[in-house]
């Protein structure tokens, strides 16, 4: 690690969050999450939070650099990388066993492959489309009228998940207005929605080539009721790093500190 | 002329084919669109007609929707949009070949959407080889000549043949040698790259061919700039200015491509026979490699490394039309043969009424990343 008492901060402004870390001798001095992302005060939250956490002022920072959605729109950084360059240096160094990481993010998902010392090798996006990514899921939540975080209790009380076969949100919605008509317990709605989620990032994964060890990164990496579906669609245990979320503004401050 | 005025002529070409197309009408030609991927363009210029290429555009896709459903290829959606727009007003006819399932659709709705422009269908054989294949293909292009004799009133001269044969034979020339110089010349941009051919579907041949061999003349006495990543390009389009603008400000020179519309149209020339209508179907049998022309031997992705390997590109770059089937089935094959060459393949989404392109901007940066 370079950098002698320097500070280096790292900004993942995504289509729903914000998120910043700031390294300080390869340590996590300060982060945030803002609950807001491109297009908004987000951004600017999580920078300052970041900065008050860590007790330091931006003009202390040696070198800023954005990641995601949003990162050519932010002034305050030096340089971009794309987020998936940043999920995969971040999820490399929470997990360095890594091989693998999918990254499902509000908008999009992601699956990155890891050659020997986690030099990014091959990659696949899905569609820009809303099915499979925490998009989905939010939709879901508000169709069942549960918050986004009970969904992964909600699932682990499923008897018989309600399989969600429809590719399309907007269909899947219909479908699971149907079930919930039928009378089918909102647990097993919930549990079907996240093997729908998980269907789709293993048909994305497969495309790539999963070699093991397997890690989830981003926003719905939080949600156990996907990560166990994913782990029955590819037959395999998924890690996950409680700081998953937070894995492409780790990885855009350890670019920063090691450019 | 300097390299940046003849390429300014390329671009004024290849951006204002509405213009291109007044002019040819003013002067009292008559006009004849030719619909993707391969029309025998040499037949419509030997009856002294002027083909221009009908590739669509990038628009939004509004009264097209009428005809098409949402899921099928927006090029062929675009062709249909601008017709019932009133965009080619005045050609003489559009000729469609049968390539794949949406041009089959295309000129089946083009009948009815755009009554003022009357459909010649161009039948190909799906396969394509023997005394069978030449037979077929030889009817199909008889009826391309009745049908344009019937509504121009023009008339097919063997010996005019022979000669646009020449023409065309030519203008492939130049463009396969113009493909090779620009890849030794990274400071020409790739929208520049795609203006280039582009600008050829709406040109007469000859004067293309003369813009492109004095092209090729500056370009070679003059030294080429350092280069960025060397990507090759494939897919049926790539000349969406947004998707070319990330190619250069990410430094991803394209130093060859497998696209349709640019160096597919220009592989194989017609051979020299005493019969030319023969000599076109022979063309025909020949040409190969390419997603929308049968192969069982599935040629083509080995055909792509080996064209990557021979310009030392370091990575393919696949720009997929959405819903466009026959490269979707091809793409399987592609990436297998490029991982087992060592080539990495990013894919990339488009379609003709894309107007975000932040997705595809992530994809490239991160490909360039992994090229690094």
């Amino acid at each position: 690690m370079r950098g002698d008492r320097l500070l280096y901060a790292g900004i993942d402004i995504g289509s729903t969050t914000s998120k910043c870390v700031l390294l300080r001798d390869g340590e996590i001095v300060g982060s945030t999450l803002v609950d807001t992302g491109i297009g908004t005060g987000g951004p600017e939250q999580a920078f300052s939070g970041a900065l008050a956490a860590a007790g330091v002022r931006s003009d202390e920072i040696t070198r800023c650099v954005a990641t995601g959605y949003g990162r050519t729109s932010w002034k305050g950084a030096d340089e971009t990388i794309s987020e998936l360059a940043a999920h995969a240096r971040g999820s490399h160094f929470l997990l360095p066993s890594t091989r693998t990481v999918i990254d499902i993010g509000g908008q999009d998902a992601k699956v990155i492959a890891l050659g020997p010392g986690g030099r990014m090798v091959n990659f696949a996006m899905n569609d820009k489309c809303a099915a499979g990514t925490g998009r989905f899921l939010e939709v879901m939540a508000t169709i069942l009228r549960v918050p986004i975080q009970s969904l992964e209790e909600l699932a682990a009380q499923a008897q018989r998940p309600a399989p969600i076969s429809s590719t399309c949100t907007v269909f899947a919605e219909s479908e699971v207005i149907s079930q919930l008509a039928a009378g089918t317990p909102i647990s097993d709605v919930v549990a079907g929605i996240c093997m729908s989620v998980a269907s789709r990032v293993a048909a994305l994964a497969k495309r790539v080539g999963i070699e093991q060890e397997v890690c989830m990164s981003g926003g719905v990496a939080q949600n156990g009721g996907v990560r166990r579906a994913l782990e029955r669609a590819l037959e395999i245990p998924i890690f996950y790093a409680p700081q998953a979320q937070m894995a492409g503004a780790l990885g855009a401050a350890l670019y920063a500190c090691h450019k | 002329m300097s390299v940046q005025e003849l390429l300014s002529r390329f671009h004024t070409a290849a951006a204002n084919p509405g213009a291109q197309l007044k002019q040819y009408l003013a002067a009292g030609e008559k006009v004849v669109l030719t619909a993707p991927v391969y029309t025998p363009e040499e037949l419509i210029h030997a009856m002294g007609l002027v083909p221009m290429g009908a590739w669509g555009a990038d628009l939004p896709l509004e009264e097209s929707k009428k005809y098409f459903p949402a899921f099928i290829c927006s090029i062929m959606q675009s062709v249909l949009e601008l017709g019932m727009r009133g965009a080619y007003e005045g050609v003489s006819a559009l000729v469609v070949p049968s390539l794949c399932d949406s041009l089959k659709c295309l000129g089946q709705n083009w009948k009815y959407a755009v009554p003022s422009i009357p459909f010649v269908p161009m039948t190909y054989p799906q396969n394509r080889w023997g005394q069978v294949g030449e037979d077929f293909t030889r009817a199909g292009y008889e009826r391309v000549i009745a049908d344009l004799e019937r509504i121009t009133g023009q008339t097919l001269d063997t010996k005019r043949l022979v000669d646009s044969i020449r023409v065309y034979n030519r203008h492939n020339a130049a463009m396969r040698r113009v493909d090779e110089v620009l890849a030794n010349h990274p400071e020409i941009t790739a929208a520049q790259r795609s203006d280039i051919f582009k600008s050829a579907f709406f040109v007469k041949k000859e004067e293309h061919t003369t813009w492109v061999e004095e092209l090729i003349s500056v370009l070679e006495g003059t030294a080429p700039d350092m280069g960025g990543h060397k990507v090759m390009t494939s897919g049926i389009l790539c000349d969406s200015p947004a998707l070319l603008e990330i190619f250069d400000s990410l430094g991803l020179q394209i130093v060859a491509d497998d696209v349709a519309a640019e160096s597919r149209q220009y592989r194989t020339d017609c051979a020299e026979m005493s019969d030319p209508l023969a000599a076109l179907c022979d063309k025909f049998t020949r040409m190969d490699c390419c997603s929308v022309l049968y192969d069982p031997d599935k040629k083509r992705p080995a055909s792509i490394v080996a064209q990557a390997k021979a310009r030392n590109a370091k990575g393919v770059v696949v720009v997929l039309t959405k819903f466009c089937d026959p490269e979707e089935f091809d793409y399987p094959f592609l990436k297998r043969a490029c991982d087992a060459a060592g080539l990495p393949v990013a894919l990339v989404e488009v379609d003709r009424q894309m107007n975000n392109f932040a997705q595809a901007r992530t994809a490239l940066e991160t490909f360039r990343e992994i090229l690094s």
